[in-house]
């Protein structure tokens, strides 16, 4: 995605968004790597549960470029981190309410629980720290990047 | 997969992790020790692969052979990356992904070792 020269600078990638950046990254690679073997190895056994694997997977793919891009994949990440904080509290609750819909788990399902309720807690730090980036650029002086 | 090996990662990120979080309490950058740290962890992490990949067909259970094998081949990316961040990033923070990236690889690798062992 192109930079505009007129927008302000919003760099994610800096202080704290570097973290960030660390625990998106893991959470994508071990989705993916997961959800592609769920779903050529064995896809009939939960087909639900492997595509809402799968799109997860891409989320994370896109929420972890955008932290590390900056700049107008802001804007994407803060729609990516929006999609997971919906996607983790509809699939946790949907997960308790007709468990017999999702006969395997799902990065999503219980709220998170078979990673620690990272994928619940994450997508609100995500939201946090989208915000400060964009608060940041917008300031009248000094430099843009959050560095802490 | 060698047993001795994945429980020496784990231990070894374990040690990655403590170190990380004190350099970052004392503001203190990437050094040979931290390098040196992430090399051998690396290292084991790729031999880990080689051998876990090797016994892969001792896992009967289908969702857990998908756990075992993403975990294994995802696994060796996370000491690079992070190293690659905290040579970027000049802040303790810098310090702070990769205390985080060493945490994931201990829990990822123990889990490994929770799938293999019940597979026995």
């Amino acid at each position: 995605m192109p930079e505009d020269a007129a927008a302000p600078r919003r760099r994610a990638l800096g202080g704290p968004g570097v973290v960030l950046v660390v625990v998106y990254g893991v959470l994508a690679l071990a989705a993916t790597g997961r959800s592609v073997l769920q779903i050529t190895e064995y896809f009939d056994r939960a087909p639900l549960a492997y595509l809402l694997s799968a799109f997860a997977a891409v989320v994370y793919i896109i929420a972890t470029v955008s932290l590390a891009l900056g700049g107008r994949w802001v804007r994407v990440g803060v729609v990516a981190c929006t999609i997971e904080l919906v996607g983790v509290l509809v699939v946790g609750a949907a997960s308790y309410v007709v468990p017999e819909a999702f006969p395997d788990k799902t990065v999503w399902s219980h709220f998170g629980a078979g990673y620690g309720y990272v994928p619940l807690v994450l997508p609100v730090l995500g939201l946090w720290w989208f915000r400060r980036v964009d608060r940041a650029a917008h300031e009248p002086a000094g430099d843009a990047t959050v560095t802490s | 997969m060698l047993a001795p090996l994945a429980y020496g990662v784990v231990a070894l990120s374990a040690v990655l992790c403590l170190v990380a979080v004190y350099y970052a309490f004392r503001d203190r950058l990437i050094d040979n020790l931290v390098v040196i740290l992430s090399l051998l962890l690396e290292v084991g992490l790729v031999v880990q692969m080689g051998f876990g990949l090797a016994g892969v067909g001792r896992i009967t259970d289908g969702a857990e052979r998908a756990t075992y094998i993403a975990y294994l081949v995802t696994l060796p990316l996370i000491p690079v990356g992070t190293a690659f961040l905290a040579i970027k990033e000049k802040s303790r923070w810098a310090m702070g992904s990769l205390a985080v990236g060493a945490f994931a690889v201990a829990v990822m690798s123990a889990r490994l070792l929770q799938i293999w062992n019940a597979s026995a």
